[in-house]
């Protein structure tokens, strides 16, 4: 991982921490608001519903109520129909007043009224229709009695005033009204696409809430309309003459302003939190450019102790060979000879582990590995070494072929770095054991010893550099992370089980191959 | 519209629905513009001659729509029956009215140039007739043009509530002849757009010119004032409200004055009668023909009317001596004299001087329209004369 993906998420794990409980608590808080207005919404709808419905029955009722001081101003008298004409220039809402009387003939009557009801006007009772569309406004046809039995006043009311009023109400910019009648026909309509329902007849989206209304039902606050959105509505009916009254608001604009604060406040929480992860970043790679300059040092620190060390440790030895030599003793000589060799092999391991710690993963290097052979190749390879030490070396094959690809020469390396570590940890006469197996859809190669183990508390820095405490020979502490450097760019890992006393197993773990093929694939980036 | 559509043919005599599109398919020699001028159509140039005559030079370019040009001849037979007399003379014709106290400019713009071919009339205007039944007349236009108006149906519907609601639909672009009433029904409506015109008649009382002089000049500015509009018609209908209010004048005393009034004219009638107080009589609202009987007996004092007003010289066809439209048989030498010459202004004085009748409210034409053309208007003359202009944006 490059050290600028590090300090991005570093800096995003910071502003995430910092910005997301705010912006949460925030879109919860708006929730509630948005809930809020839209009852808010839903209530003012209802208001205006219910001030529209109040106006509508108070016009009716004044009309009625004008009617009747006509018809009985007016149609008692002998004059009665020129007194009617007369004064119907007065009221032209009324339309034409007529008297009517036993002689008119019923053709005459008003024409939404059955004779029988016009008949009963003349008994003293006020009779009127239901409303109906005459060319393309609400009317109604109403019968007063005239003062004199026998005699009635009609007139047919133009509610054109009414349809007007109602289409005259507007809530913001895209709120309207509407009115029913009792059957759930539209009468007016704010919306001027709904219009020519009204004069139509058509029924539309809210017809039949406006009928269920008229009948006691409960009317839905939230609906799609006759114009197919989703709307807030606020309803309200009229006993008298059968109207529903609908007030109706789009979704989207009744809730805008919850909706644009939500929309500024996730622009704004966006913006923070990549301000804070630009900043963050920028802060993070500074500080772990120092980090790791300061850890150069270090390890350049640990790495020249080391090699002070165990060179120096090596040129202490050389010094008591020079000595020897220098004493000419011919009996000598063998002694010399044989450590001057071990001093010789002693110092190619020394400059060989060096060496593995410059080779990089190429793709071009990786190629399909047989993990049992490769098991046994190691085995061979360790041979003399554990004869030396008297240790043997045994091989644990899984059941079957076990594939993966890398680069051998690397994989080589380390895992007779593991299995000569656990040579060397094993007493003569005992066994060191290479055991290969599946596991958990990796190809496992783990290295048993039972020596006396590694302590609890080394565990844990057991695969940093220069971190050996066997700074004795030519140990200077690369062997391990070397392992671990390794694993990591053939996309594994490696792993340590130990108990002090009982010996450790260190674990190789690699992705399984499914191709034997040999062509090459894209390593892991060496650490 | 609504109602039957009648004969779009020029030779028809009755008043049909369908002479609104007459203009798109039979030209006129000539029309009026604006401001009351005669201005050519058919006519590539018009000179007027002394004695009320009019001398016209066809247009070089005019073809019927089956592609034969407009002759002398054809336009010398289209004016035959129309009162006009008719002289070839030089590469003109020179016309003349033979209709006494009608002028020749007005007569010339109301008749329309015809060929008859195979049993059809045909027209030279931009638009041809392409299919025509009882309830629907089809037009194209001859050549099409990009972004104009191409096809015209003019479509007629049972009432004017079935025309309504076809036009909120968007069945309909365009319903002529709307009442100020409704307009709030199809303001709001976001396919439609409202448009106005100037109204080319004025609602009017006339009155029975036995009547003195005197009175009547005291009668035309009582009845012609703001309390008759406040009564008779809603607030801003009338162009004289927006214009002029008027005065209170008392009338002297006298006998009651018999109203007549017919169709649309009842609270007119009943304005009338009440603004008159004492001096107002019977009012009888009667059928039309009856009014018009009752009329030329003299059997009345005032008499609701809707007389035209525009262009001009219309007052000639309503005013003018022995016109056969001058149904109250009103007859003023210095306004006959005014109309002969031609002088608008001087027969607008001498009207006002010998009222023949109250002028109380001329309304504006009111058309409902598809938003998607962009300049339409109405008039001036003809009320969709000039729809062959029109442009429509996508």
């Amino acid at each position: 991982m490059t050290r600028r993906r590090i300090a991005l998420l570093l800096a995003a794990l910071v502003a995430a921490s910092g910005v997301l409980p705010l912006l949460l608590l925030a879109i919860f808080g708006l929730q509630i608001l948005r809930q809020r207005g839209e009852q808010g919404s839903q209530e003012a709808l209802q208001a205006i519903a219910g001030q529209a419905a109040a106006r509508v029955a108070a016009y009716i009722a004044q009309q009625r109520e004008m009617l009747r001081a006509i018809a009985t101003a007016a149609g008692g008298v002998v004059d009665a129909p020129q007194r009617l004409r007369d004064v119907s220039l007065d009221a032209p809402s009324l339309g034409r007043l007529r008297l009517i009387t036993a002689e008119t003939p019923t053709r005459d009557f008003p024409a939404m009224l059955k004779p029988d009801r016009v008949e009963a006007a003349f008994r003293g009772v006020e009779v009127a229709s239901d409303t109906y569309i005459a060319e393309l406004s609400p009317a109604m046809d109403v019968c007063v009695p005239a003062g004199r039995p026998g005699r009635a006043v009609c007139a047919t009311l133009d509610l054109l005033e009414l349809q007007r009023q109602v289409q005259r109400i507007r809530v913001g910019e895209q709120g309207f009204a509407l009115a029913f009648d009792r059957f759930g026909r539209l009468v007016a309509a704010g919306s001027g696409t709904m219009r020519a329902a009204v004069l139509s007849g058509e029924p539309v989206a809210e017809s039949a809430i406006a009928t269920a209304l008229a009948t006691g039902k409960p009317a839905p606050a939230r609906l799609r309309n006759g114009e197919g959105r989703d709307v807030l509505a606020g309803w309200a009916s009229l006993p008298e003459p059968g109207w529903s009254i609908a007030v109706e608001q789009p979704v989207e604009e009744a809730l805008r302003g919850a909706r644009t604060a939500l929309g500024f406040l996730s622009l704004g929480a966006a913006l923070t939190l990549l301000i804070s992860i630009a900043v963050g970043s920028a802060f993070a790679r500074r500080l772990l450019t120092a980090l790791e300059l300061e850890e150069r040092f270090k390890t350049a620190g640990r790495i020249a102790a080391g090699v002070t060390h165990d060179l120096g440790h090596r040129l202490t030895i050389l010094q008591q060979i020079e000595q020897l030599a220098a004493m000419n003793d011919v009996d000598y000589l063998p002694r010399i000879r044989e450590s001057l060799a071990a001093e010789v092999a002693t110092l190619r391991r020394f400059v060989t582990d060096f060496s593995d710690l410059t080779r990089e993963a190429k793709a071009a290097d990786f190629l399909p590995i047989e993990l049992n052979a490769f098991a046994e190749s190691v085995r061979l390879g360790a041979q003399g070494y554990a004869n030396e030490a008297k240790v043997t070396v045994e091989v644990q094959p899984a059941p079957s072929e076990l594939w993966v690809r890398g680069d051998r020469y690397l994989l080589e390396r380390a895992a007779l770095n593991l299995t000569r570590n656990a040579i060397e940890a094993s007493k003569p006469g005992s066994a060191v054991r290479l055991r290969i197996e599946r596991g958990n859809g990796a190809a496992v190669l783990a290295v048993e010893d039972r020596g006396q183990g590694v302590e609890p508390d080394r565990i844990a820095t057991l695969f940093e550099s220069f971190s050996s405490t066997k700074r004795t020979g030519v140990h200077v502490g690369v062997g391990l992370p070397n392992v671990r450097r390794i694993a990591l760019a053939h996309g594994g890992t490696v792993s340590v089980k130990s108990k002090p006393g009982e010996g450790s197993t260190f674990t190789l773990s690699l992705p399984v191959s499914d191709s034997q093929s040999s062509s090459p694939s894209a390593p892991a980036t060496m650490p | 519209m609504w109602g039957p559509l009648g004969d779009l043919a020029p030779t028809s005599t009755e008043s049909a629905l369908a002479s609104i599109a007459q203009p798109w398919v039979y030209e006129t020699l000539v029309t009026f513009d604006a401001a009351g001028q005669l201005k050519p159509i058919l006519a590539g140039r018009f000179d007027r001659l002394p004695g009320d005559r009019i001398r016209v030079e066809l247009r070089q370019d005019a073809t019927f729509s089956d592609g034969a040009p407009v002759s002398e001849e054809d336009v010398a037979r289209s004016l035959k029956n129309s009162g006009l007399g008719v002289v070839h003379s030089d590469g003109g014709l020179v016309i003349e009215s033979r209709q006494r106290g009608l002028p020749t400019d007005a007569l010339l713009a109301a008749v329309r140039v015809f060929r008859e071919a195979q049993g059809k009339l045909l027209g030279s205007g931009p638009f041809a007739v392409a299919a025509q039944t009882e309830t629907e007349i089809r037009l194209t236009r001859r050549i099409p043009r990009a972004g104009a108006i191409n096809d015209v149906r003019l479509v007629a519907y049972a009432s004017s509530r079935d025309a309504f609601a076809h036009t909120l639909k968007g069945d309909a672009n365009f319903v002529v002849d709307l009442e100020s009433r409704w307009l709030d029904f199809f303001r709001g409506v976001p396919s439609l757009q409202v448009i106005h015109g100037t109204g080319r008649s004025t609602d009017a009382i006339l009155f029975n010119t036995q009547l003195p002089r005197t009175e009547r000049v005291q009668l035309a500015e009582v009845l012609a004032s703001q309390r008759v509009r406040d009564l008779a018609y809603g607030e801003g209908e009338c162009a004289e409200s927006r214009a002029n209010a008027g005065g209170e004048v008392s009338l002297p005393p006298g006998p009651p004055l018999r109203i007549l009034s017919w169709g649309p004219f009842e609270r007119l009638g009943l304005a009338a009668r009440r603004v008159l107080g004492d001096r107002g009589g019977q009012l009888s609202h009667l059928p039309p023909q009856e009014t018009v009987s009752r009329m030329k007996s003299g059997d009345f004092d005032l008499v609701t009317a809707r007389p035209l007003k525009w262009p001009p010289s219309a007052m000639a066809l309503i005013w003018h001596s022995g016109s056969a439209n001058n149904f109250v048989r009103y007859s003023n030498s210095a306004v006959d004299r005014a109309i002969d010459a031609g002088d608008w202004s001087a027969a607008e004085v001498a009207l006002r001087d010998d009222p023949p009748a109250a002028l109380v409210c001329t309304r504006d034409h009111l058309a409902v329209v598809d938003v998607h053309i962009k300049n339409p208007m109405l008039g001036p003359y003809e009320v969709l004369e000039t729809l062959a202009d029109w442009e429509v944006t996508e």
